[in-house]
């Protein structure tokens, strides 16, 4: 069990970081070059009437107090309106539009890197020191030293280009029009599907979603089946291990029974903070494959000098990076309960 | 007397070396293959870079500024690997080849900086957080924290618009420094608290040696291990990042042979029309580079733990 106790400590520090991190973001966006009055006004607007959008925005007041704003604005969920590329919309809509999208294609990622790399990971740690050992470990190595931004095309050339059997970028062929129902693609499609009794636009959603979850997916598991082995064979050599098998149970139920569960704790912290790696690396994936969710907004907010979605933006995924690795710590605490202590 | 002093110096001189042949570290990293595999892929890298940078400087190699311009006339564009271009030309009629090599110089420039200055400051930072403790302590890791708390790309990304663009691929170093540095001073801090528990190092104390004294010649030569392993593997990282940053527009300067910038034009201009030559071989060089440092991390770690060592039935 978790003691409230030790949730609450571990709430309580997260307080000084998350200051912490809204603090480095203002002063990441007071550094930038540029100024937001102009890029607000227009090129041809006069100095007038760029000075007055200036102390429009409270751009004139001392950099305290602005600060104090920016406060009270975060606590009070106000992440303030796009600029320029949804111009007036308030930045919580535009992230909540697009967020879903992000996180779904993390959420496939991730789900066929446990798949593959768990098996791989037991195989790997059991074998110990054999060819297949050697294979798998190389293979994983392999797998986290290709970028996303080169196996993307190449999976892109392959199937897309030269097979021709999947498509290249975007979320849905462009003649299907689903309903937003969650923002999820493939959950909202199916919805629709079962509604209506028309499927095409799901297989389309899901067919788009194969070769960006399939690259996300082979680095996950090159990364997971690394913990899982080393995790395993640290494991495999505790005391009760041998006294299992020394009351007579079978080396495969060993494994899988005692092994398995306790090896598992170390690597939860690797899909934890690998999740958090899929947000920042979203940017990449979504930029190769031409999906529109907050990874390629924000390359173009910052393109542009859309600040306040830059902003938003970094605030947001460092919020969620913290809060994914609380709930990490947390579930490590329960699984392991001397960590509590 | 005298033959005492003499075995004296041959053990202090000898030191160095048998120390080296008795550790275990070392000689498990000798044993293990794949660690030896990533030390040729690195040292045939770094050949391959040195002949770049030195046939651009000595005249057997093309110059930056001829990797750099368009080479209509000279050259076919967009043409398929042959043996005249192996691998092949691109949009701008360059030939790929040249420009692949020309970029592992500048992979292991620009990764040697960024990982050489965020091991020096997370090492100082490390090791006086914990030599200090305290407020010191508290001061420099909560700042860490702040830091770590930022997914690594994006940190690098919102940092990167700060500077300006002429800086080209330093401020993408710069970025990445402040990113990487948090993560040397966590695992140097705990190594040092270790460190600092032996009984050498309160001894040194009552001998009256000076904070700095103790610091550079006591904790950090024992925190070695953590430190190179920890470089090794995020030297690949760094190779990783500074391409994401040049892929996304960030990095190199328009026209520079850089992998990241390479893959980005393959990317953007030769995907859709088949061009494949164009992304794959910049993408093959830094994927194999990366390969090596984190084979020889790998094996790195492996040897520093104990655990691994004895095999089980």
């Amino acid at each position: 069990m978790v003691s409230k106790r030790f949730v609450l400590k571990r709430l309580l520090l997260l307080v000084p970081v998350l200051f912490g991190v809204a603090t480095l973001v203002f002063a990441i966006l007071h550094l930038s070059p540029g100024d937001p009055a102009r890029v607000i006004a227009g090129q041809r607007a006069t100095d007038a009437q760029v000075a007055a959008v200036r102390a429009d925005l409270g751009l004139d007041d001392p950099l305290w107090v602005q600060y104090g704003r920016y406060l009270v604005d975060i606590v009070t969920l106000n992440l303030g309106e796009s600029y320029i590329i949804q111009r007036g919309t308030p930045i919580l809509t535009i992230l909540r539009a697009r967020l879903p999208v992000t996180l779904e294609l993390a959420i496939y990622g991730q789900v066929i890197g446990i798949l593959l790399g768990i098996p791989f990971g037991i195989i790997s740690a059991v074998k110990q020191d054999t060819l297949t050992d050697h294979l798998t470990r190389v293979g994983a190595l392999t797998g986290i030293s290709m970028p996303i931004y080169w196996t993307g095309p190449l999976v892109i050339l392959l199937f897309a280009q030269f097979l021709n059997v999947l498509p290249a970028s975007n979320r849905i062929a462009s003649q299907f029009d689903p309903p937003v129902y969650t923002g999820l693609i493939t959950v909202d499609t199916f919805v629709f599907g079962l509604q209506s009794g028309e499927f095409a636009a799901f297989v389309s959603a899901a067919s788009h979603m194969l070769l960006p979850a399939a690259v996300i997916g082979v680095y996950g598991m090159a990364l997971i089946s690394r913990m899982m082995r080393s995790s395993m064979l640290e494991v495999i050599r505790q005391d009760y291990m041998r006294t299992a098998r020394a009351k007579g149970q079978g080396a495969k139920i060993t494994v899988m029974k005692h092994g398995f569960q306790n090896a598992l704790i170390p690597v939860i912290t690797v899909i934890g903070i690998q999740f958090g790696t899929l947000l920042g690396g979203a940017v990449l994936t979504e930029t190769v494959f031409g999906i529109g969710g907050i990874g390629t907004m924000l390359v173009q907010a910052i393109e542009v000098g859309d600040y306040p979605v830059v902003q938003g933006t970094v605030l947001v995924f460092a919020f969620l990076f913290t809060l994914v690795n609380l709930g990490v710590d947390l579930t490590y605490s329960y699984l392991d309960p001397r960590i509590d202590q | 007397m005298s033959t005492q002093t003499q075995t004296e110096t041959d053990s202090t001189r000898r030191g160095f070396v048998s120390r080296l042949r008795a550790s275990p570290f070392l000689s498990d990293l000798l044993s293990n293959r794949l660690a030896l595999a990533g030390i040729a892929l690195i040292l045939a890298m770094v050949a391959v870079a040195l002949y770049a940078r030195i046939g651009a400087l000595v005249g057997f190699a093309p110059t930056y500024a001829e990797l750099q311009s368009s080479q209509f006339g000279a050259n076919p564009s967009l043409a398929a690997p042959s043996a005249e271009y192996p691998f092949g030309t691109d949009i701008q009629a360059r030939n790929i080849f040249d420009r692949v090599l020309y970029g592992s110089w500048l992979a292991l420039k620009f990764g040697t900086v960024t990982v050489g200055i965020s091991t020096a400051a997370g090492v100082s930072l490390g090791v006086v957080a914990a030599y200090y403790g305290d407020i010191t302590d508290n001061v420099i890791m909560r700042t860490m924290d702040v830091l770590l708390a930022f997914p690594s790309l994006l940190l690098a990304l919102a940092l990167v618009a700060i500077f300006p663009n002429e800086l080209g691929l330093w401020r993408a170093v710069t970025a990445l420094t402040l990113v990487y540095t948090p993560r040397f001073a966590r695992v140097v801090r705990g190594a040092a608290l270790k460190v600092l528990e032996d009984e050498y190092v309160d001894a040194t104390i009552a001998l009256g040696a000076t904070d700095p004294r103790v610091l550079v010649r006591h904790v950090m030569p024992n925190c070695l291990a953590p430190i190179t392993v920890q470089s090794t593997l995020n030297f690949g990282l760094a190779i990783i990042d500074l391409a994401a940053l040049s892929f996304l527009g960030f990095g190199a300067e328009p026209g520079s042979p850089s992998w990241g910038l390479m893959l980005s034009n393959g990317v953007s201009q030769g995907l859709l029309t088949g061009d494949w030559w164009w992304s794959f071989f910049p993408g093959l060089f830094l994927a194999v580079t990366v390969l090596g440092f984190n084979l020889l991390g790998d094996g790195m770690r492996d040897a520093l733990d104990p655990r691994m060592r004895e095999a089980v039935d």
